[in-house]
């Protein structure tokens, strides 16, 4: 534009300096698109792992290779929310001869659980005269798991009743175990190594001993995918997936079969198992929760025979806010499951509002919620409130509950 | 900023009294027109500032009338180190981090841009004024070279023909 305006100044107002002016521009848009060339790059991002924890820094490399030279490469690595890169900033500027491959290490920082595709990377290359611009996106196709990060839990949940298979759980029925129970009169049949020798002595009679077998538990976890409160930098949802994760870890450590249920807009179940198998199966069933709004009415015959086992402890994570959710507590609770609930409390995500209408509406909320699980507990369902306290604490809270209170009858 | 100052500065301490009122005031557009291109990043008004001081000039050379000026190699090499100063800074806003020494790489080469345009520049000025002498000799030359033009052209085109 400079030189087409300065040399029809010349022209018209006969100064050859106008002229002399234009030349140079000219002689750099005629240089400079004669020698910009496509530099055909093309960009690869490797991850060192498929797999990685929350928080934790995951090596990746990006391979660019371009057929001709660039002056000047911008990259920008396009990155989902929840990862983000842990040492420079997503963008990076390089030079390229013609011909050159060159690997530039990065660290990503996932800083939420999920499941992501990475690997675009938007690209712009310049000529050394910065005339012209090639720009092109590539597309991911890396998936990364970002497992939830892990919550130490030293004591859990144990369930009322027990499964028939061997396990770390102390049954309360008698048998053969370790564990101590009682004493009873000798019957024909019973094994001379289990007579109690010092009480058949003072009670001149022989007595055996009783003890508690060691035995396995099913656990359903029963994830509430209807709502996702959220607030600041957390969301129950979120919090729920983590607790569910840290839970199954714990319960499959102890040789307990875990199963799954996320009840919500879509439900998605896993049948309980064991295992280290069983362990990744149910963490990558969590990762794929995300709340499908729903105005359906939903209830738990929905929910298959096989994955709720009798006699297995139901654990609800929830945050107590959707009607469906609550009413499927209550109708398991109905069918005899032994039934906790964590509610990931949202009434810290919750901002009050200023006005008086508002204030009035979030006290009655507050109110309504004790409402809800005061009904909940009359059914003889502990909660365990995990706001600001730690899960553990929080499941100490159900643990009291569920050894002073009396079931209701069912 | 600098350096657009003082190429405005140039043709106001030349001019008559008569431009320097009116120049005053197209240099106090030019140079607002670079401040809202870098600070807004309004790519846009990079060349109009440089329209702007290149139409001052001009202005100063037509109503003064002035001879050849012999420092309009120095003004055009000016006006083009500005704008492709002023491009880099707005590609600087990007606040990517570039290689180590890719700057120095970038200076290195306005800095040559700038020589080579003073190169060029001073060449054509050379040739303007050796033209303005009107000699036989330039002349004869000027013949030789359209002769030697037209004969490449009828070159190229039996080549492509043949072809």
């Amino acid at each position: 534009m400079v030189a087409a305006i300065a040399l029809v100044a010349a022209l018209a107002l006969r100064r050859p300096e106008l002229a002399i002016i234009a030349a140079p521009f000219a002689l750099v848009l005629a240089i400079g698109t004669r020698l910009a060339r496509d530099p055909k790059v093309t960009v690869e991002l490797v991850l060192a792992r498929d797999r990685t924890m929350e928080e934790a820094d995951l090596e990746a490399s990006l391979t660019v290779r371009a057929v001709g030279a660039v002056d000047r490469l911008e990259l920008l690595l396009d990155l989902p929310p929840g990862v983000e890169a842990a040492d420079a900033g997503d963008a990076q500027v390089i030079r390229l001869r013609p011909g050159d491959e060159r690997v530039i290490p990065l660290a990503l920082r996932c800083t939420r659980w999920g499941v992501y595709s990475l690997g675009g990377v938007e690209v712009r290359a310049r000529d050394p005269f910065r005339l012209v611009v090639w720009e092109e996106r590539f597309s991911g196709r890396q998936q990364l798991k970002v497992y939830p990060r892990p919550i130490s839990l030293r004591r859990i949940l144990a369930p009322a009743e027990t499964q028939a298979f061997t396990g770390s759980e102390v049954a309360r029925v008698k048998g053969d175990g370790v564990e101590y129970a009682d004493i009873r009169d000798f019957v024909p049949g019973d094994r001379v190594r289990s007579i109690n020798w010092r009480a058949s002595a003072r009670r001149q009679t022989l007595v055996v001993n009783e003890r508690h077998p060691e035995r396995n538990t099913d656990v359903v976890l029963f994830v509430d995918s209807f709502v996702d409160v959220h607030g600041g930098d957390r969301s129950t949802l979120e919090d729920a997936v983590r607790a569910g994760s840290a839970l199954a870890t714990r319960y499959l450590e102890r040789r307990d079969r875990v199963g799954l249920v996320g009840f919500g807009g879509v439900l998605r179940w896993l049948q309980p198992g064991m295992g280290l198998t069983q362990r990744y199966r149910l963490i990558e069933t969590m990762l794929e929760t995300g709340v499908e709004p729903t105005y359906t009415w939903r209830d738990v015959n929905l929910i298959p025979a096989r994955i709720l086992p009798p006699k297995a402890l139901v654990l609800g994570l929830t945050p107590l806010v959707d009607p469906r959710f609550i009413a499927a507590l209550g109708d398991l609770r109905a069918r005899g499951f032994d039934v906790g609930v964590v509610e990931v409390d949202p009434v810290p995500l919750v901002e009050a509002g200023r006005s008086e209408i508002e204030e009035l509406s979030y006290r009655l909320w507050v109110l309504e919620r004790e409402v809800v699980r005061a009904s909940l507990v009359a059914l003889g369902i502990g909660i365990a409130r995990w706001g600001d306290l730690d899960l553990e604490t929080a499941l100490e809270e159900v643990r009291t509950f569920r050894r002073y209170a009396k079931l209701a009858p069912v | 900023m600098a350096l657009l100052g003082a190429l405005t500065a140039v043709p106001l301490a030349r001019a008559s009294d008569d431009v320097v009122e009116l120049g005053a005031r197209v240099a106090a557009i030019a140079v607002v027109a670079l401040v809202a291109a870098l600070v807004l990043e309004w790519t846009a008004l990079v060349p109009t500032a440089i329209v702007l001081v290149g139409a001052l000039y001009a202005a100063q050379l037509a109503i003064d009338d002035a001879a050849l000026d012999t420092a309009s190699p120095a003004y055009a090499a000016g006006l083009l180190v500005t704008a492709e100063l002023a491009y880099w800074s707005l590609e600087e806003r990007d606040y990517i981090q570039g290689e180590p020494g890719a700057s120095l790489r970038h200076a290195a080469f306005v800095a040559a841009l700038g020589v080579a345009t003073l190169l060029v520049a001073s060449l054509l000025l050379v040739l303007v004024d050796t033209v303005r002498t009107r000699g036989l000799a330039v002349d004869l030359v000027g013949a030789a070279a359209a002769a030697l033009f037209a004969i490449v052209l009828v070159a190229r085109g039996q080549g492509r023909t043949s072809h």
